[in-house]
């Protein structure tokens, strides 16, 4: 399976035209039914998150799983039970606080991270796996535990409308509640602009991963934000902090690239450390791409672990 | 270019203003939000920046506008001479106007007055033009223009010596005003350049100053003020006031008005008469004028002096007071009837008339020269007609009241002709239609508050026609357009017809508010009641005793006999004392006064004089730097106002300030539009 993936940007669902749809979950579909007819045409269909396995019956083992429809069906013992444990449960943690409100463009970081977010959740669902949601800014505001059942995914589609109350972004506590929460192991996908000193991120993230949690980490940013294009020396206002300081933008601009490079990097090699995927997403980039590049890093991650495996087994 | 009032320039630091708020006010307004400060820090304001460039204009203009204000209202000129071109010939024409007022009999001013004179007179050029004259109420010519031009030349100052010689203070006051205007008035006349009055005066406080204000003075006529100083000296005057008419039997109390000049070191004065031992304190701070209760004058004293010591001048401590006495006005009366019978006209009459303390109405039945009026309601036999048309023409008024249709002869008689008819009106009564209120029997009641006699009814009346020659005016008539009261004129004086008479039985005249009034007015308007006045000033005319038939013998306070013929008054009153008037065996005392204005020796500033625009002429160095300084911002002030270069620079600002505004109204749209397209 090749490493890059050149895909055409044309083929992929233009930012503006679906931030224009209204509807959450209809622009989820879009994303995903789109994500799915342009796999069809190319090379890397058969992705799965996890493919689902029967083991046949052992004599000794727990007739409390035998799959018996199965049985009814091929008159062969088979244990459904391994298809509950190995099934991916996902949580996903949207970043709610205020500085994802900023916007350069049409929408939002915040609307880019709620479709991203919607668009995961569909797709998951759609695979058949449980998805939960954790939504936060200083503290956890929606929990969804992640499920698989009809109607969840609408419930969460509304948890994710909703309108954020927060202020500021702690990243502690809602980790912390998430690590308690979310017991079981799965899959945490955290969409957040990580906009905080970086010797702030990393004990938090660290707690997830002791959980033995696989994590995904999505910074959503925006193009104003990397490429600082303002114009005018004028008062700049934390939208957090509610904090004025006077600049010039001309003067500022090349240190503040640099010092936001720098927090990218360090973030990076953070998530390099403890082992998650981290993707940057800027949001005028087509919400496809950064579907393609989580099952990417799924991908990527299955097979590290089956090459473990194989190291491991000889 | 020079500026009227350059201090306004200093407005034009507010260009500070729009320069500064150019420079920071992009960095207060503007506040946007931006999602984390984490990477930025911040960075100072700089002055000086590139996107200024884009609003220079608009500061431009802002300070321009304001510059423009600074400037207009800085009055600016462009400086030219405006002074009239000196003339080659410096011909001059001097006018010595010396004080002899009484207030110049100090001990010394005459003498410093007339050598100051003479100084100026032996100082006069060869064609030079000199006139002197002196002044105190009036103004008095001692030598003229005229009269230097004629002598001749090497004599002029001897001769205008001499005639200077034969003037001396007198007692009169100080006309400062008529004497200036009077001797401004003889440069008229002529059209030298050079135009100069010298003013050898003490100046003192009580010089009037009546006529200067608003006088045009003759273009280039300066007044120089040459001060007589008498150093400083206490001095207080006092002036007997003309007692007030009391009621009859009451003795009255001499009051006497004492004036302490404003320069004064004295308070503590003494009053009293003179020749008389009682002396009273009088205590009056400097600068103060009160009225006292003089102190009882000797008994049966018809005429002497108040004497006020304690000053340290005496020119003026003298008030002399004559008594005043009861002048007697004798009216001749006819036919009016009985004292006590109310049905009668003379009933109503002698009250009309009641006795004052000054003045007494004597009804007498025969006609004399000592008559002053007369009134008659009957039919008088042909001599006394003859006797009363004479007396008529002599210059006296008599009243005839037609008592009834039978006067006709009488009337007849007064008027000189035969034929007049007198006739009894019918009806029930007549009003009075028109009055002639410009008369000056009727003129006090030419007042919407008085002029009303539509209540008093006429139950009869005689009507006569005014024969075509007469000179007669119809002072009033009645509602039938019969004359009511008529005046003929008989040689000098004047005879009256009332068509009706003022008894019950006739009319409801005597009972009406109108009668006195209308009596009183009628007498006075025919001379007989002139209110007697005993206390006059140096300068006064004393008028002539009504009562005198023949010539009159006036007697000056130093004993000089002056005749003078009947009714002329006498103006010589030329220093205080009693005078004394006698006739017929008769005498009468006028007291005259100095003035008490002369006693108010304190020298007055010549600045009153300068704010009643009198030009004068500054002596020393400094006045005239202050008079040149003067004169310059008067020529600027001038200048200004002739150029209004102000309005120019306001109507440039207002149209600067409406550039500025269409200008911030385009900035403004564009930065809006350029928001939308954003």
């Amino acid at each position: 399976m090749p490493e890059t993936l050149p895909p055409k940007k044309a083929g992929f669902v233009d930012p503006k035209a679906l931030m224009a749809i209204r509807n959450l979950e209809l622009r989820a579909r879009v994303v995903v039914e789109g994500f799915w007819s342009g796999l069809h045409r190319s090379p890397y269909h058969g992705f799965s998150v996890e493919f689902t396995e029967y083991r046949p019956y052992s004599p000794g083992e727990d007739t409390r799983c035998l799959d018996w429809r199965l049985y009814a069906r091929s008159d062969r013992f088979y244990l459904k039970k391994f298809e509950d444990e190995t099934n991916l449960r996902c949580h996903l943690l949207v970043d709610q606080s205020r500085s994802m409100g900023y916007r350069s463009l049409a929408w939002s970081k915040l609307d880019y991270a709620r479709t991203l977010a919607a668009t995961l959740a569909w797709f998951l669902h759609g695979q058949g796996d449980a998805v939960g949601l954790f939504s936060f800014d200083e503290q956890v505001r929606d929990y969804l535990p992640a499920r698989h059942r009809h109607g969840h995914l609408r419930q969460l589609m509304l948890a994710l409308e909703r309108e954020p109350a927060g202020r500021s972004t702690n990243l502690a506590d809602p980790l912390r509640r998430v690590a308690e929460l979310a017991r079981k192991r799965g899959l945490i996908v955290l969409i957040s602009d990580l906009l905080a000193p970086v010797d702030q991120l990393e004990r938090p993230l660290a707690r997830l991963t002791a959980a033995g949690h696989e994590i995904v980490v999505f910074q959503v940013l925006d193009p104003n934000e990397l490429a600082f294009t303002f114009q005018n020396a004028m008062l700049f206002q934390d939208v957090e902090s509610q904090r004025d300081i006077y600049i010039d933008p001309e003067a500022a601009r090349a240190s503040y690239q640099r010092r936001l490079r720098e927090h990218s990097e360090g973030v990076e090699a953070i998530c390099r450390k403890l082992g998650f995927a981290f993707h940057r997403v800027v949001t005028d980039r087509p919400l496809d791409l950064a579907l393609l590049d989580f099952l990417r890093s799924r991908a990527r991650r299955s097979k590290m672990v089956r090459r473990r495996r194989q190291t491991a087994s000889p | 270019m020079n500026f009227l009032t350059p201090w306004f320039l200093l407005g034009a630091l507010a260009v500070a203003g729009p320069v500064v708020f150019h420079l920071i006010r992009r960095a207060a307004r503007e506040r946007t939000p931006f999602s984390s400060l984490l990477f930025l820090s911040p960075t100072p304001p700089r002055a000086v920046r590139r996107r200024k460039l884009e609003h220079l204009w608009l500061l431009l203009l802002r300070c321009l506008c304001l510059l423009l204000l600074a400037v207009g209202f800085a009055r600016p000129f462009f400086a030219r001479d405006l002074s009239p071109p000196a003339t080659a010939a410096q011909e001059r024409r001097l006018i010595l106007l010396l004080d002899t007022s009484a207030s110049m009999r100090r001990e010394g001013l005459w003498q410093k007055a007339r050598a100051k004179a003479e100084d100026y007179l032996d100082k006069a050029a060869a064609d030079d033009q000199v006139a002197v004259m002196t002044f105190d109420t009036q103004p008095r010519a001692l030598a003229s223009f005229a009269d230097w031009k004629s002598w001749p030349e090497s004599q002029r100052a001897v001769l205008a010596r001499q005639r200077l010689a034969a003037a001396a203070p007198g007692w009169k006051g100080t006309h400062l005003g008529l004497a200036l205007t009077a001797a401004a008035e003889q440069f008229r006349e002529n059209s030298a350049s050079r135009r100069e009055i010298v003013l050898i005066t003490d100046l003192q406080e009580g010089a009037k100053l009546d006529g200067l204000q608003g006088y045009q003075w003759p273009a280039g006529a300066l007044v120089k003020i040459e001060r007589m100083e008498a150093g400083r000296q206490s001095n207080a005057g006092l002036e007997i006031l003309d007692p007030p008419a009391a009621a009859a039997g009451v003795e009255e109390a001499i009051h006497v008005r004492v004036a302490n000049s404003s320069d004064s070191q004295k308070e503590k004065f003494r009053l009293g008469w003179q020749g008389a031992g009682e002396r009273m304190d009088i205590y009056l701070t400097p600068g103060q004028t009160r009225t006292f209760t003089a102190p009882k004058p000797p008994t049966g004293l018809k005429s002497g002096a108040l004497e006020l010591s304690g000053d340290d001048l005496d020119y003026d401590n003298l008030s002399y007071y004559a008594a005043p006495e009861i002048q007697h006005v004798a009216i001749y009366c006819d036919g009016l009837g009985s004292t006590n019978d109310p049905s009668g006209l003379f009933y109503y009459l002698q009250r009309a008339f009641p006795a004052t303390p000054r003045w007494q109405a004597q009804f007498v039945p025969e006609l004399t020269g000592q008559a002053a009026f007369a009134v008659v309601a009957t039919n008088l036999a042909p001599e006394q007609i003859a006797a009363l048309r004479h007396w008529l023409e002599s210059g006296k008024t008599a009243l005839l009241i037609l008592a009834d249709a039978r006067m006709a002869p009488t009337l007849a008689g007064l008027l000189g002709l035969p034929g007049a008819q007198v006739t009894e009106a019918g009806g029930d009564f007549a009003l009075l239609g028109s009055i002639d209120f410009q008369h000056p029997i009727f003129k006090p009641f030419d007042d919407p508050r008085y002029s009303d006699f539509s209540h008093i009814h006429f139950w009869k009346h005689r009507r006569w026609d005014i024969p075509a020659p007469l000179q007669a005016r119809v002072l009033a008539t009645f509602d039938d357009a019969s004359p009511a009261l008529t005046q003929v004129a008989a040689g000098q004086g004047h005879l009256l017809v009332l068509a009706s008479g003022w008894n019950p039985a006739d009319s409801q005249l005597a009972v009406s508010s109108k009668f006195p009034p209308l009596l009183e007015t009628l007498l006075g308007w025919s001379g007989a009641s002139a209110p007697a006045r005993f206390q006059f000033c140096t300068g006064d005319a004393l008028p002539a005793p009504s009562s005198a038939g023949g010539a009159v013998q006036w007697r000056k306070p130093d004993g000089k006999p002056v005749t003078l013929p009947s009714g002329a008054a006498f103006a010589e009153t030329d220093e205080p004392g009693i005078y004394t008037a006698a006739w017929g065996g008769k005498e009468r005392r006028f007291a005259v006064n100095v003035p008490l204005e002369e006693s108010r020796t304190a020298p007055m500033s010549s600045d009153e004089l300068a704010r009643l625009g009198v030009p004068l002429k500054w002596d020393s160095e400094q006045s005239a730097a202050i008079a040149r300084i003067h004169q310059q911002r008067l020529q600027d002030a001038e200048l200004e106002t002739r150029q209004k270069l102000w309005c120019w620079l306001i109507a440039a600002a207002l149209a600067v300030t409406f550039g500025e505004i269409i200008l911030s109204g385009w900035l403004a749209r564009r930065v809006t539009a350029a928001k939308a397209a954003l």
